[in-house]
């Protein structure tokens, strides 16, 4: 919940509903008032069940009529890549396109960019995005806890089989890494955009190099090994999967830290440092000095 | 401090001896301060009748301000030896002793806040009120004064009477200028230090750096290496990746070599094309057959601006940013700046591939590195 | 051996006589101890400043004693395991340990920096009480310069302490500091070297910022800091005008003992505050930042506050690279030049000549003594303002990536608004501040003309409805209020309750409406005390 409402708050983005919230109100509505919207709910299923029926009728004979190349290439899919596919052509297919050619001006071509990167973008939210603009921000994610999972794995998978490239080890765990090694490169290879603390930054022209706050370890490591947006590429042959793996280490340790000297001013460094100093100090001695001597 | 002190009586006064042994204190204050030309216009006891209920409740107070200082200074002491403040090892996460210094700081804020504002409180709520007044004297020193000072500093100047003695005048300023001279020769001679020597071989620090071949590799290409002294094949930077390479020289990763560090990048087939397609425009950047190696460039990481690392690489914008004043460089375009406060672009360094398939750079800069400077040559 | 007694009654005056008979004190002490200090809380700005310099010098000799400014390289061994086995200079080793192995030395440190953005932002305010009421003027415009000077030293000093530790933030700073040297034109390579023993950042100039931030300074900054409170002393204090004030005298109270308790127990308050926050708001975590290596940086790297107007300045500047040539030599100044070394010329130049700017434009040659409200000297205010905004617009500039980031606003954006902003901004403050002093100085005008207004409407006779005014001065035949003259002082602008019936509400937060009583209350104690004096 806590990261939920950080997520949403870091992306300032209106959410449109709040499912938790909004599936307790129609439930009680419900029961409150079970009798009358009964047939206003039947009827709307019945109408969802019928234009489902027509759609996968109209899916069904295009896929018969469709050229063989394509019929082919969906034959080759695995199981859970088939999953994928259909999740990719009722999510995703409006700006990526026919089996992910990109349409052009909408959404890239996305054609070896491998399952890491799938994992990424829908796990962290920024995919499915909801508009065009200077950078996708990170949102809350389209579906939730366990399907959420299921379904970034088999749109992977999808994507995966379509072009391949890069891959997540099915492990992500830094629990044996060296956080001070970590410390280094995180310093020499991320600090410029994302901040000493991890905390992000400002890029040119609206864009931006996001907080880590909410990263989970295996969001971090896609993003190295995949490059989304405009963060540049950290391949294999960079920063070796251990290196990853103390850098996500010392990340994850440093966000888990306690500050301690006090609070850490949301370690922005000295801008907030300089605004605590008036607001809190001399805003506090001014007051002494209103009350120590006299106003007039 | 006062230097104005009246020894006259006022009219209608009667003259006051402070030694009268009779006199009360209040009696020879105000003798002092009619003596200092002050006046106390206002005098007035907070608690006229002594033993009220609200001087009581002064008195508590000031009472409870001076224990919480002297509390709050025990508990900073308890803090202060309790194992709290030992930190042995520290990890990330919440430690014991991240409470340490907030507690200390907590502790010693509210003791001294007690005794400050016991003292206040006793000063604001006990003393009598008053209001004095203090004459000034704004008119400068007496006519009197002032000739005698005058006349007392000319008789001086007669006493010297340097005017009458010329050769006294005249070695006294050569004597001075030289002593003078002297005075400034040694702290400016002992820090000065010429800019442009200092390098190996006589090479101009402002024009070298650790890829000079000549000056630190003993004429032999210099190779690209990371922060651990890998060298660094082409294969190791993925495409829409870059690397922070320094040269591998002796220190060349330290900060010896501050004005070495690169920022090797691998540009995607479309970008590299553009690029290769404006070297021309900087013609420094074309020669030799152009500073590229395939899709590779390599720019110098330190800022034309004011020398920070400008290593904010955006892959998609092919822009790179300098996160101190936010200039902003196209590296598709030799790294012009687009943006911000940097007039000159990044230099380029001329990259290959030596015979073991390790990146190089083919020879030092070809301009200088670094933020400008008056002499800067403008190739 | 009998043992000679001890008469304590006597002791006191025995030791008095002592004293005087060696040192004579007699007469300046009592002149110190009765010396009248006017009391006001705009003047115990500059002393915030004076009590954190004090802290300052506490903590600093503390913290000199584990410091080691060598910028030999080790490997890290202490106590902060995200570090250990790192390469880093010596100065930053024994920063870390200072933090995290010596007992009580983070809150030692932090109380360090807290207190030096605290004497930087004291003295600033302090500047701009002395500025806004005409504190500066004749006699007092050395101690004005003098003022000025302790600002620069100050800003100096911060930012040698600041590069200090030699984190990644103290070597960027360090960084441009070479830049900005560098562009001076024909000496910049010479001074720079000369200063870092060869090229940045070289072997020494940890060591020699170090006797610079611990000795030369502070001793510069100590012998100043005691003439200008000696200046105050000897030229004593403005005051403001009011009841009994003039030109020609001091009211207020003398210095023992209400003043110097006042002093003293400001002094624990000021260091309560840097004691609180040295301890609870963490400041320039150093262990974060890393070691300071050349090709390494973060995002949103800052100066202390108090350098990040001139960053400001900096990121602000079209890139204006000026070359031209000389004899068949191409030479150039470098765009950093005008907003680094040109611009705070003219911030140390200007201020510094203002007082005999202002006293020749206006034939001034009188001793001033009495501080001048704001709204009475309305251009001195509004040029005050616009000086401000200019500084405000440079010092948010400073910070403007933070802002970019944390507000969602496009970097170049920011750029742009601090550039337009600049030129725009402080004729607007100054036009809006002029306008907003005459309105001040009309409205206590009109209030000494007619009265104040009590908000009691009259129905007259004739239908007709009138606000009643509380005359502040005799009233003619006709009933009208005499005209009092304008001094430039505050003018009473509620009524007195005198003759009225008491508030209907009272309380602060919430209103408690009590029933009023049908009777006339008595005045208030404070009215009473203002109208004896």
């Amino acid at each position: 919940m806590t990261r939920r409402s950080a997520d949403a708050k870091d992306e300032g983005m209106a959410m449109t509903t709040e499912p938790g919230k909004g599936g307790g109100l129609t439930a009680r509505m419900r029961r409150l008032a079970a009798p009358r919207r009964r047939g206003k709910v039947a009827r709307r299923t019945g109408a969802t069940i019928r234009m489902l029926a027509a759609l996968v009728l109209a899916g069904g004979l295009y896929v018969a009529v469709a050229p063989a190349t394509q019929a082919a290439d969906a034959a080759t899919l695995s199981r859970s890549a088939e999953d994928g596919k259909a999740l990719f052509d009722q999510n995703c297919i409006t700006c990526h396109g026919r089996n992910a050619q990109g349409v052009d001006g909408k959404g890239p071509s996305l054609i070896g960019v491998g399952s890491a990167s799938v994992e990424f973008q829908v796990t962290s939210g920024r995919m499915p995005a909801a508009r065009q603009e200077a950078q996708i921000p990170r949102k809350r994610t389209f579906w939730d806890g366990e399907e959420l999972q299921q379904n970034a794995e088999s749109l992977g998978q999808y994507i995966q089989e379509l072009g391949g490239g890069p891959q997540l080890p099915a492990n992500v765990d830094p629990s044996q890494a060296d956080i001070a090694k970590g410390g280094e490169l995180f310093r020499v290879n991320c600090a410029s955009c994302h901040a000493f603390s991890a905390g992000g930054g400002a890029l040119s022209s609206g864009k931006y190099a996001p907080t880590l706050e909410p990263a989970t370890d295996r969001q971090i490591y896609a993003a190295m090994l995949t490059g989304p947006q405009n963060m540049p590429v950290f391949g294999d042959n960079q920063l070796s999967p251990q290196e990853k793996l103390d850098i996500i280490a010392y990340v994850q340790g440093m966000k888990s830290d306690q500050d301690p000297g006090g609070w850490g001013l949301g370690r922005f460094g000295p801008v907030t440092e300089g605004l605590a100093i008036f607001l809190v100090g001399i805003v506090a001695l001014v007051f002494a000095t209103l009350w120590i001597a006299g106003k007039s | 401090m006062s230097t104005h002190e009246t020894t006259e009586v006022p009219d209608g006064a009667k003259a006051v001896d402070p030694t009268d042994p009779n006199l009360t204190y209040r009696e020879v204050l105000e003798e002092g301060l009619r003596r200092d030309e002050i006046e106390i216009v206002h005098y007035e006891p907070q608690f006229p009748v002594p033993g009220t209920k609200a001087e009581k409740r002064v008195e508590r107070l000031v009472a409870f301000l001076l224990l919480l200082c002297g509390l709050a200074a025990i508990a900073f002491v308890v803090i202060y030896v309790s194992p709290l403040g030992q930190p042995e090892e520290y990890h990330f996460g919440s430690n014991n002793w991240d409470w340490f210094t907030p507690l200390l700081g907590f502790t010693l804020g509210l003791s001294l806040f007690g005794i400050g504002m016991a003292i206040l409180v006793y000063g604001k709520k006990l003393l009598p009120h008053e209001i004095a007044v203090q004459q000034r004297h704004n008119d400068p020193s007496s006519p009197d004064d002032r000739a005698l000072a005058a006349g007392t500093l000319g008789f001086i100047g007669s006493e010297f009477n340097i005017q009458r003695r010329p050769l006294i005048k005249g070695a006294l300023g050569l004597g001075g200028l030289g002593l003078g001279a002297a005075a400034v020769v040694v702290p400016v001679g002992m820090l000065l230090k010429d800019p442009h020597k200092g390098d190996p071989g006589g090479h101009d620090p402002y024009m070298t750096t650790g890829w000079n071949p000549e000056a630190f590799n003993n004429g032999k290409p210099v190779r690209m290496v990371r922060e651990d002294h890998t060298p660094v094949r082409p294969e190791d930077v993925s495409t829409g990746g870059q690397m922070t390479v320094f040269p591998d020289v002796p220190g060349g990763t330290t900060n010896e070599h501050a004005d070495s560090p690169v920022l090797l990048i691998h540009l995607r087939d479309e970008d590299a094309q553009t690029l290769r397609d404006n070297l021309h425009k900087y013609p420094v950047n074309a020669m030799d057959g152009g500073s590229m190696w395939n899709n590779f460039v390599a720019y110098s990481k330190i800022c034309t601006h004011a020398g920070c690392p400008a290593s904010l690489y955006e892959q998609q914008t092919n822009r790179l940013l300098c996160p101190c004043h936010q200039s902003q460089f196209l590296i598709t375009d030799n790294a012009k700046p687009i943006f911000g406060p940097a007039a000159r672009r990044l230099p380029m360094l001329a990259i290959g591939v030596d015979d073991e398939g390790f990146l190089v750079a083919r020879r030092d800069f070809d301009v200088s590195v670094g933020p400008a400077y008056w002499e800067r040559p403008s190739k | 051996m009998k043992r000679r007694k001890v008469d304590l009654k006597a002791l006191p005056g025995a030791t008095a006589n002592a004293v005087d008979e060696r040192f004579k004190v007699a007469r300046p002490l009592r002149g110190i101890l009765n010396k009248v200090f006017p009391d006001h809380w705009s003047f115990l700005l500059g002393e915030i400043a004076l009590f954190s310099f004090i802290v300052l010098l506490l903590t600093g000799t503390f913290m000199a004693l584990f410091f080691d400014p060598s910028m030999t390289e080790v490997k890290y061994d202490g106590s902060y395991t995200p570090l250990r086995g790192q390469e880093m200079s010596h100065a930053y080793a024994s920063s870390l340990d200072l933090s995290f192995d010596v007992r009580g030395g983070l809150v030692v440190r932090q109380m360090h920096h807290w207190a030096a953005l605290l004497f930087v932002a004291a003295i600033i305010v302090h500047m701009f009480r002395i500025f806004f009421t005409g504190a500066y003027r004749k006699p007092r415009e050395t101690n004005w310069i003098i003022g000025l000077l302790l600002f620069w030293l100050a800003f100096l000093e911060g930012f040698a302490g600041y590069s200090l530790p030699d984190d990644a933030l103290s070597g960027t700073g360090l960084r441009i500091a070479t830049g900005i040297m560098l562009s001076i034109p024909v000496i910049g390579t010479w001074v720079t070297s000369s200063l870092f023993g060869g090229e940045f950042p070289g072997h020494v100039i940890l060591d020699r910022l170090y006797i610079v931030h611990v000795f030369l300074i502070p001793l510069v900054l100590l012998a100043l800091i005691t003439i200008h409170i000696t200046l105050v002393f000897i030229q004593k204090h403005t005051q403001w005008p009011g009841p009994g004030r003039t030109n020609s005298n001091v009211v207020g109270e003398r210095f023992f003992p209400r003043y110097v308790m006042k002093q003293a127990g400001f002094f624990m308050l000021v260091f309560a505050v840097i004691a609180a926050m040295g301890g609870l708001f963490q400041i320039n975590p150093i262990w974060l930042f890393g070691p300071y290596r050349a090709a390494v940086v973060s995002a949103g790297s800052q100066p202390d506050w108090y350098v990040m107007f001139l960053d400001g300045s900096t990121r602000l500047m079209p890139a204006w690279e000026l070359t031209f040539s000389i004899a068949g030599h191409q030479y150039m100044i470098p765009g950093i030049f005008w907003p680094t070394v040109v611009l705070p010329g003219i911030l140390t130049v200007l201020p510094m000549a203002w007082p005999f700017i202002e006293a020749r434009k206006n034939k001034d040659k009188s001793i001033h003594n009495l501080a001048q409200r704001p709204r009475d000297v309305p251009q001195r205010t509004a040029l005050g303002a616009m000086a401000v905004s200019f500084y405000i617009v440079l010092l948010i500039s400073g910070g403007n990536d933070i802002i970019a980031d944390k507000f969602h606003i496009s970097l170049n954006a920011m750029t742009w608004a601090g550039r337009i902003g600049l030129l725009v901004i402080p004729p607007l403050a100054y036009y809006i501040t002029h306008r907003i002093a005459l309105g001040l100085q009309q409205h206590d005008r009109e209030v000494l003309a007619h009265g104040v207004e009590t908000g009691i409407i009259k129905r007259l006779p004739n239908g007709a409805f009138v606000e009643i005014h509380q005359p502040l001065a005799p009233v003619d035949d006709h009933g009208h209020p005499e005209e009092l003259p304008y001094v430039n002082w505050t003018v009473p602008k509620k009524m007195n309750r005198l003759g009225a019936l008491g508030p209907a509400i009272r309380g602060f937060f919430k209103p408690i409406e009590v029933p009023v009583k049908p009777q006339l209350p008595p005045a208030p104690e404070k009215e009473r005390e203002k109208t004896s004096v």
